[in-house]
């Protein structure tokens, strides 16, 4: 299968803190793939440079053929980008908005409205499309932002957290735009640090972290490589603070990673025969209480676990990443 | 073709542009309350305290350069808020080269400083009675002005990473440079070493040559054009490095 996308060894340093650290990897014309990290892992310096936005320090990413070093007009011209921000001009109408975008992308007038006219039909937003923008929903910001990317009929889809602080309701109408637009035949590329839109969207993924690419495979394989572990997950009765119960358990022998997932302790471990004694043991010599027990299948987020060492974060865990993340933001905003 | 193309996309930039901050009729009617205030107080004070000398005469083009000075810097920042609202990449991600969009975001700027200083003309005209011997010569000093003050305006917002230390940057300009170069008092009235400090300033230069075009002073119109053309290169090669830059990081 022919590669739309190919990155080989691509790193970018800034001011000596490593933001992309050698990452490869290739996205088969057609595929949807995901760069699956947390918040200032990387992803978006990689999709920036795959973008023609930011010069590589070293490495190279060759996009629809093109090098981006060597072609960034060429890439830019084969990409729509949908940044992680709705990034449109707020005082403008969503007409005038994607007007602009088809001028910058060198489309004839009469194309132009045709495809103005298509996208604003298929997204929803024609009763709304003389209205300025900065009076849309976040939902129509994005959808917008997603027309507005998609004006030049792109071969290659790049999505920045496309869900990113919607509704779930707006969440699920971009995931079928994502699905639908593949079906047309585009290729997409889409980051995100929601483990389950990685799991419903994208079949083969890369697991990005700290800049480097952890691992690079499907959901399916990425998940059984967490075979072996089991997942068990519990609710201490009368808490409101289950986080407080983390490293009590997870200091227990046996117990090989313990987090919150949707208010429960999710805890890994190869061997639950072993380890559910130990936890009710542990839970009522701390006074509580175990109000619920389940045996769950492991899930990607589990097996991210199980190859980071840690859950997906929010927050950066020292002064260096807080620095890195700041300065793969700073890029041009 | 190419070069079509690219001054193109340069066009679109900057219509886009000024279509964004005409839509936003407080932007537009702030903008140019400011000179317009300005005009008013220092005419009643000046203009009841000396009647014979028609300070208003004096006044007029110094207001007239001073708005090509807030309009022109304040568009051009635009870039400071386009990079800090994201805006910036849908135009970097466009197959747009560097080039096009510091000559789009530059004439946006230009004529906004042009459109801003006509509207304090029309005013000082038609309220005060300001006449101008050389309308023309008049229009090509506003322009060369707006265009100085563009590139200082570009230099800003490549220095400035946030539109806070952009506005506290440009700030730090644009006040010294309203009261030393001759809006409100005669250059050479100034105590040492501030004539100096007004010389050094591209407001100096346009203010002078304004009044120079009102009553007929060609020669030291043109000399003072000559001045702002040097300004405008100058600031636009400067501007223009440290935006292609960061463009090209």
């Amino acid at each position: 299968m022919e590669n739309a996308i190919e990155v080989k060894e691509l790193t970018r340093n800034y001011g000596g803190l490593l933001a992309v650290d050698h990452v490869s990897f290739k996205v088969n014309s057609g595929e949807i793939f995901g760069l699956l990290g947390p918040n200032g892992a990387g992803k978006t310096t990689t999709i920036r440079m795959i973008c023609g936005m930011l010069r590589p320090t070293s490495g190279t990413a060759v996009v629809a053929g093109f090098d981006v070093s060597q072609k960034p007009q060429e890439v830019k011209r084969r990409i729509g980008l949908v940044p992680d921000v709705s990034n449109l001009f707020g005082e403008l109408s969503a007409r005038v908005n994607l007007e602009f975008m088809g001028k910058l992308y060198g489309l004839d007038k009469k194309t132009r409205r045709q495809r103005i006219d298509q996208v604003l039909e298929l997204f929803h937003l024609k009763e709304r499309q003389n209205d300025p923008v900065k009076y849309y929903s976040k939902g129509m910001h994005r959808r917008l932002t997603i027309a507005a990317a998609l004006i030049h009929q792109p071969e290659i889809l790049v999505m920045d957290e496309p869900t990113s602080g919607l509704d779930a309701q707006a969440a699920r109408l971009v995931r079928e735009i994502v699905i639908d637009v593949n079906k047309e035949g585009r290729t997409i590329l889409l980051t995100t640090h929601q483990i389950d839109e990685a799991d419903r969207l994208t079949p083969r993924v890369g697991i990005i972290d700290h800049g480097r690419l952890i691992t690079l495979n499907t959901v399916e394989q990425i998940k059984s490589s967490a075979e072996g572990l089991r997942a068990l997950e519990i609710r201490i009765l009368n808490e409101v603070d289950q986080q407080r119960w983390i490293p009590i358990i997870g200091g227990a022998e046996g117990v090989d990673n313990v987090f919150l997932a949707e208010g429960k302790i999710r805890i890994l471990s190869k061997d639950l025969s072993q380890i559910i004694p130990t936890v009710v043991n542990l839970v009522d010599k701390h006074g509580g209480k175990i109000e619920n027990v389940s045996v769950a299948q492991p899930t990607l987020e589990d097996a991210y676990i199980n190859l980071t060492g840690e859950s997906i974060r929010e927050e950066p865990k020292s002064r260096e990443e807080y620095l890195q993340r700041r300065l793969a933001r700073s890029g041009l905003r | 073709m190419k070069t079509s193309m690219s001054l193109m996309h340069a066009v679109w930039i900057a219509e886009n542009d000024l279509r964004q901050s005409f839509k936003s009729v407080r932007h537009v009617v702030w903008s140019l309350l400011f000179p317009i205030f300005m005009m008013f107080t220092f005419s009643f004070r000046y203009g009841a305290a000396e009647p014979d000398i028609r300070f208003i005469n004096f006044l007029i083009p110094g207001i007239v350069g001073m708005t090509a000075m807030f309009g022109s810097i304040n568009e051009t920042m635009s870039i400071v808020w386009d990079r800090s609202l994201g805006v910036f990449d849908r135009i970097l991600a466009a197959p747009v080269s560097s080039a096009s969009i510091i000559v789009g975001k530059t004439m946006s700027g230009a004529v906004m400083g042009v459109i801003s200083a006509l509207v304090l003309l029309l005013i000082g005209s038609m309220i005060f009675g300001v006449s101008f011997v050389n309308i023309s010569l008049v229009l090509l000093i506003i322009l060369l002005a707006s265009f100085s003050f563009t590139g200082i305006g570009t230099i800003i917002s490549g220095l400035a990473p946030e539109p806070r230390e952009a506005m506290m940057l440009s700030n730090l300009l644009r006040f010294p440079m309203m009261f030393l170069g001759g809006v409100f008092f005669p250059v050479e009235t100034m105590p040492m070493p501030l004539p100096y400090v007004a010389r050094a300033l591209p407001l100096t230069y346009a203010t002078e040559a304004l009044r120079a075009s009102e009553v007929g002073n060609i020669s030291t119109a043109f000399i003072d054009a000559m001045v702002l053309l040097v300004y405008t290169i100058g600031t636009m090669l400067l501007g223009s490095r440290i935006l292609m830059r960061i463009m090209t990081r």
